[in-house]
């Protein structure tokens, strides 16, 4: 175990069982910031998986443990996007005239034409994904269990079973391409809530149901 | 020429006599617009219908060593025109020529690496039995093998090349329109070092006159192997269909939808009932299956695919790559694919 400045502590792991020694030359390794409720864990194998949540609720003396359905290379950007230690927009004045600055001068005889489409599709994306650089996450998983919402056929949108499908996002940095996809309008906003999950929630990972008889599909509620 | 006709995107390398293609919003037995050849008799149609997917035990018709050679590789695709004066009986005259002329081409402006590629064996076999019409030529399987340098004299030569060229189902007209010296091949897959690849496409285009070009899978094609996949889960287990966008975001943004068979192919059969084993599919019935799927999948996301391209499409009966890259999974349904894939390389051929 080791301290670093920022207030993480560092564990490494290496698992052995009655018949052999602790191996370390695939070890798991645990960070856990003091003062927040997060664990990140890399490299853990599903049969020790319990034994390291037991120990780690003793040892913070919390309650439990949950799943954060979070997972990426990076553990910087893990530790940004749950801290929120990446610049975020919020919805206000402010925010408009920082895009303002932003945007370079151009020549007066050119006018844009849909500029006002622009800044708030900018600001959209700003809101939902932040400003500036964005903690570089690779994928984001949905298990979609909804009904059908396809167009046109009512014979299949009646039914009552599910389409089942998998969509998976991924890019060199998720967040960036997601705000491009926004401001681009290649993503009609407002943005949906299964995309600013992402940030909002701190998760790359989740499961859409249909909630009750509604209408629309929310991010149920993380699997213990 | 009735009605509107929508736009198709055409590939950059056309010539420039040629008239845009559309399809024709007609009923299904009247194929759609044509494009005149310069100097050419003869017409290709871009076909608005097809047959659904048929099953076969294909071992039934062809080898299964030879089957065996197709599937589970990867193959990139090319097109290739009519090759002039192609014997199928002079297989092993070819073997030997193509064999030199790699040997030589290797050691051509090379300094002393004497024995590095000591000698390539290279073997073309007929493979029997793909053809699907009369007009169809029998399919050619090309196989270089070569010893590794640092072997023992008694190793087996190992495959480093395969490729292989094939017509199933090609139009009948075009075909019987070519003038009688010519074999026409459309198709041609190959496996291997590109460097292997292009010498034997320049070998081929020296002996029969001939010219190759790559073979790219637009969407359509790629929708269409989507629906007729899906089609055959009833009776062979697709178990995925994987459809691979890329949105052209600043970083790129890949996107993978994997639709559960099930759900799938439910939803194909309320677009498009099965009736009777020679039931005719109609290109609208695919696009409404994509874009039914594409429609739920705005619903969740709000994200439009249309804005980007769609890159793969993928079951367990084979995966179509928009790079012309497939790869066969299963061998029963093998005829459907590569008749689909032989009129693309016919289309694509600039005449």
């Amino acid at each position: 175990m080791k301290k670093h400045e920022d207030d993480a502590i560092w564990i490494r792991i290496a698992w052995g069982d009655n018949f052999s020694k602790p191996n370390h030359l695939k070890p798991t390794y645990v960070v856990h910031h003091l003062h927040t409720s997060y664990v990140f864990i890399s490299n853990l194998m599903a049969k020790h998986k319990i034994f390291l949540c037991q120990a780690l609720v003793v040892a913070t003396r919390h309650g439990s443990i949950k799943d954060g359905h979070l997972s990426t290379r990076s553990l910087t950007a893990m530790r940004d996007l749950l801290l929120r230690r990446y610049q975020q927009v919020f919805p206000s004045a402010q925010s408009k005239i920082q895009q303002e600055r932003d945007s370079p001068p151009l020549h007066p005889c050119i006018g844009k034409e849909h500029s006002d489409y622009e800044e708030m599709r900018h600001q959209m994306a700003c809101e939902a994904f932040g400003h500036g650089p964005t903690p570089k996450l690779e994928t984001a998983v949905y298990k979609l269990e909804t009904r059908y919402r396809g167009n046109g056929n009512l014979t299949v949108s009646d039914r009552e079973e599910f389409f089942r499908g998998v969509v998976r996002f991924s890019s060199s940095s998720l967040l960036e391409s997601l705000r491009n996809c926004v401001a681009s309008g290649m993503a009609e906003g407002p943005v949906t809530p299964l995309l600013s999950a992402i940030t909002r929630r701190g998760r790359n990972s989740f499961v859409i149901t249909d909630k009750g008889p509604g209408v629309s599909s929310q991010a149920s509620a993380p699997r213990a | 020429m009735e009605g509107r006709g929508s736009a198709v995107n055409t590939p950059a390398s056309r010539p420039v006599t040629r008239k845009s293609k559309s399809y024709g919003r007609s009923c299904v037995e009247a194929p759609s617009y044509f494009w005149q050849t310069p100097g050419h008799l003869t017409v290709l149609k871009v076909p608005t219908s097809r047959g659904a997917a048929k099953s076969q035990i294909i071992t039934n018709k062809v080898d299964p060593e030879h089957i065996a050679l197709l599937v589970k590789n990867e193959w990139k695709l090319s097109y290739v025109t009519p090759l002039h004066h192609f014997r199928h009986t002079q297989l092993k005259s070819y073997a030997k020529h193509l064999s030199a002329f790699i040997v030589a081409e290797k050691q051509q402006g090379v300094a002393v690496e004497v024995g590095l590629d000591a000698g390539f064996k290279v073997t073309f076999t007929a493979v029997l039995g793909l053809a699907e019409t009369d007009e169809d030529a029998e399919t050619v399987f090309i196989q270089i093998q070569s010893k590794p340098v640092f072997a023992a004299a008694a190793d087996a030569p190992k495959v480093v090349w395969r490729g292989w060229l094939t017509c199933v189902n090609g139009d009948p007209e075009y075909l019987r329109s070519l003038p009688p010296d010519f074999v026409s091949l459309p198709l041609f897959c190959t496996s291997g070092p590109e460097s292997l690849t292009n010498l034997v496409k320049s070998w081929f285009e020296r002996a029969f006159d001939c010219n190759f070009g790559s073979l790219a899978l637009n969407s359509s094609t790629l929708n269409w192997l989507a629906a007729l996949w899906t089609g055959c889960h009833p009776a062979c287990n697709i178990r995925y269909l994987k459809l691979s966008w890329s949105l052209p975001t600043e970083p790129p943004l890949d996107v993978l939808y994997t639709v559960n068979p099930q759900d799938a192919w439910e939803l194909w059969n309320s677009i498009h009932p099965q009736e009777n084993t020679d039931d005719r599919i109609d290109i609208k019935d695919v696009q409404a299956f994509m874009s039914g799927m594409e429609t739920h999948f705005f619903r969740h996301f709000k994200i439009h695919l249309s804005a980007g391209t769609l890159l793969k499409v993928s079951t367990a009966l084979g995966s179509a790559h928009h790079d012309g890259k497939i790869k066969i999974g299963n061998s029963d349904y093998i005829t459907t694919l590569l008749a689909l894939l032989t009129e693309c390389a016919l289309l694509k051929m600039p005449t």
